[in-house]
């Protein structure tokens, strides 16, 4: 028993020497948690250079978006979150409202932070009603249209202009389906599924919402939103089949020269630029509807998703200060131009889209930089955004209009089915 | 008169702290990582959960009467029969009859029963990720070996056989190891007094070795039983969540699993999970009766 008494104690020590001795050197490493593996070696850099002003270690560790939800409200509530991670427009209101966030304002106070330079929707989205700033934008991202010149040269069919309807792109698309189906080549593809990066943009092209602004209704079901839809459903007529892209999914099947075209957001940009026929892919801006069919695109007609994530801090992380600098930095000027530069996101700040339009010698991205000339709205979101968001892409919802394209009478009922599940999810809320 | 107390010896009293500080981690273990959470996800389908596990409101049996009522829940129980009733049954009879052919002396068997081994060494998730590919309507490795379009995952009337096979593959490496191993205790003098009196292979087999091998046999259907209809892996794996066979072959775990951590509605899941604790309880009793008459121990 003594002996035992006597080792322990001994151990006991030892831990508190190099507990004493850990604190003075700078030997713990801030961990940032993130979704997308295409960013990652961007941020690492950027990160890599605020270590060498700080001394701080930065790890980044990359996380399927499925499971960095599933990990990070885990954490939540087990009480271990990342130090550093991403936040998003579907869940952040309710880690705000639990006080899970780190609260940035006297930092942004003291370092002078002028939050006038970045997109007011996204400074808006993650300030809370009372005031409180919880997370910085990090970048922004808009829609666009990519398509594969090898085959619109094998099928004779002209190339996408920024002038495009969306019959325009059914046209051509019809074109392709007809003359490459017996190469098994679809003229587009869209699932359920490609929402910020498909069918959302048609709705408010037809003047439907997703959700309203209150973020509290939607008009998904009412004839505007249901025109949008029945432009979809003229689309997935020459696309490639649901079941199709559910087992493959649209971007591999593009990368497999099997579709025409596809629409896409700026984050993926980095994916095609390293595939292996990168030299056939070209971008062109994103359709719009000439809904008073004047032949011209006028104010409303043309609209982009865009979205913007917040760096965002841990509420108990164990070195607030330290994170709230690395957030702080990789929101400055000169680490967002470098963002830009790299080609890892657009930016948060308003303004620096030229670097970014440059970041891919050999790849012409104006098209998502000319985005921000049209109308832009904001990722649709509300409270707890997953409860609706999944159930209107599966069966009970828009899977079944993907299913049979050819009957107008299927997409007009899910978008009445659509509306419903949104209306009851947000009122569960 | 007062009982005089048995007092234990030094000896036994440091043997039972002993005893105690073996069983005391797997214990804790039990406690902390199965009761605990089990009386915890009981409680938990009586609320509507909050976000983050504050702010639960009592809802008495709400949960409860929505899954009874949910047609959803009702369709991904019979799914999970479903599979069950592939993955056991096939798994046990391939499984039977490899063991008996493994069993016996020749070359070559040691190197047999490695590879029908292996399937239970790769990673579940590994696993499905291949045969996702495999079974893949376009570029899957069946379709252009024998030039067909079968739409193996997306067929709502086949996803579910597709999905079987998938189980009955990982699990039959298992099930051979335990079949042989009580092969082996069938002592060889019932074969020799079986070929004394002219029986076939295949009457030796059913006469001797099936109703020896019976307490083998019996284990390896219930644990497999019950591990069958607690599959969700396979599903959450190969299905995306837009398959349009997803709603004939999503497990009930899986649908805990999207209640409960997708849609962090937790007390909703909770409610789904206890219906299938139910359902195996009950097909645990039914088993335990047949025990009785099937099973014949020495």
């Amino acid at each position: 028993m003594k002996r035992i008494l006597a080792i322990v104690l001994a151990l006991m020590m030892v831990m508190g020497l190099t507990g004493l001795t850990a604190a003075s050197a700078a030997d713990f490493t801030i961990n940032v948690n993130i979704w997308d593996s295409n960013q990652q070696a961007g941020l690492q850099a950027i990160a890599d250079d605020w270590t060498a002003i700080t001394g701080v270690p930065v790890k980044i560790e990359v996380i399927d978006w499925n499971s960095y939800w599933t990990l990070l409200a885990a954490g939540a509530q087990g009480g271990k979150m990342p130090d550093v991670f991403w936040t998003h427009s579907n869940t952040v209101q309710m880690y705000m409202d639990n006080d899970l966030l780190l609260k940035l304002n006297d930092y942004i106070e003291k370092d002078g932070v002028d939050m006038s330079l970045y997109y007011e929707d996204i400074v808006a989205l993650y300030t809370r009603a009372d005031g409180n700033i919880y997370a910085l934008p990090k970048d922004h991202d808009t829609i666009a249209l990519l398509y594969n010149k090898a085959i619109f040269d094998k099928y004779g069919v002209a190339y996408p202009t920024d002038d495009w309807t969306w019959e325009d792109m059914y046209e051509a698309a019809k074109k392709i389906q007809e003359a490459g189906a017996a190469d098994g080549v679809y003229g587009m593809a869209m699932n359920t599924s490609n929402n910020q990066d498909g069918w959302y943009n048609l709705v408010y092209d037809y003047g439907g919402q997703v959700i309203t602004d209150d973020h509290k209704g939607t008009t998904i079901g009412s004839d505007n939103g249901k025109a949008g839809m029945e432009m979809v459903r003229k689309l997935l007529t020459v696309g490639a089949p649901q079941s199709v892209v559910a087992e493959t999914g649209t971007d591999s099947l593009f990368q497999s020269d099997k579709v025409g075209m596809i629409t896409q957001g700026s984050w993926m940009i980095n994916s095609f630029y390293k595939a292996e026929h990168h030299d056939d892919y070209a971008w062109a801006c994103l359709p719009y509807a000439d809904v008073n069919g004047n032949g011209q695109c006028d104010d409303g007609e043309r609209w982009s998703c865009y979205n913007g994530l917040g760096w965002a801090a841990a509420f108990n992380t164990e070195h607030p200060d330290e994170c709230a600098s690395l957030i702080e930095y990789f929101c400055s000027v000169d680490a967002q131009k470098k963002q830009a530069e790299l080609g890892v996101t657009m930016a948060g700040i308003k303004g620096i889209s030229d670097e970014f339009a440059n970041a891919f010698p050999g790849m012409d991205v104006s098209a998502f930089t000319k985005a921000e000339s049209f109308k832009l709205y904001f990722r649709p979101y509300t409270r707890n955004t997953v409860a609706w968001e999944d159930p209107i892409q599966q069966a009970g919802g828009f899977l079944d209009a993907w299913q049979n394209p050819e009957d107008p009478a299927l997409m007009a009922t899910a978008c009445e089915n659509a509306q419903r599940i949104i209306e009851e999810a947000i009122a569960e809320e | 008169m007062a009982k005089p107390r048995k007092k234990r010896t030094a000896a036994a009293r440091n043997e039972a702290r002993w005893a105690w500080a073996f069983i005391l981690p797997t214990i804790i273990g039990l406690i902390i990582l199965n009761y605990y959470p089990a009386v915890e996800t009981v409680i938990q389908s009586f609320y509507k959960t909050g976000d983050f596990g504050m702010g639960n409101k009592w809802v008495g049996l709400a949960n409860y009467q929505k899954v009874l009522g949910s047609q959803e829940v009702w369709q991904s129980l019979w799914n999970t029969i479903k599979y069950a009733i592939i993955e056991v049954p096939f798994g046990v009879c391939i499984a039977l009859v490899l063991a008996v052919f493994l069993n016996k002396k020749l070359k070559g068997t040691s190197i047999f029963r490695t590879i029908f081994f292996l399937p239970m060494v790769c990673a579940p998730a590994a696993v499905a990720m291949v045969w996702r590919w495999l079974y893949n309507q376009q570029f899957g490795l069946l379709n252009n070996t024998f030039h067909t379009q079968i739409a193996w995952i997306s067929d709502p009337n086949l996803a579910w056989i597709s999905i079987g096979i998938i189980g009955v593959w990982s699990v039959i490496g298992y099930n051979m190891v335990l079949f042989i191993s009580g092969l082996q205790e069938i002592p060889g003098d019932y074969y020799e007094a079986a070929e004394i009196d002219g029986a076939t292979g295949i009457k030796q087999f059913f006469k001797i070795t099936v109703p020896l091998l019976s307490p083998t046999t019996f284990f390896i259907v219930q644990t497999r039983l019950i591990g069958a209809l607690t599959v969700f892996d396979l599903m959450f794996m190969v299905l995306d969540k837009t398959n349009v066979a997803l709603k004939k072959t999503q497990s009930i775990v899986y649908l805990f699993y999207d209640y409960a951590f997708t849609k962090s509605n937790k007390g909703y899941g909770a409610a789904v999970v206890m219906v299938l604790v139910v359902f195996i309880m009950i097909v645990t009793f039914i088993l335990q009766r047949l025990e009785k008459k099937l099973v014949f121990y020495n």
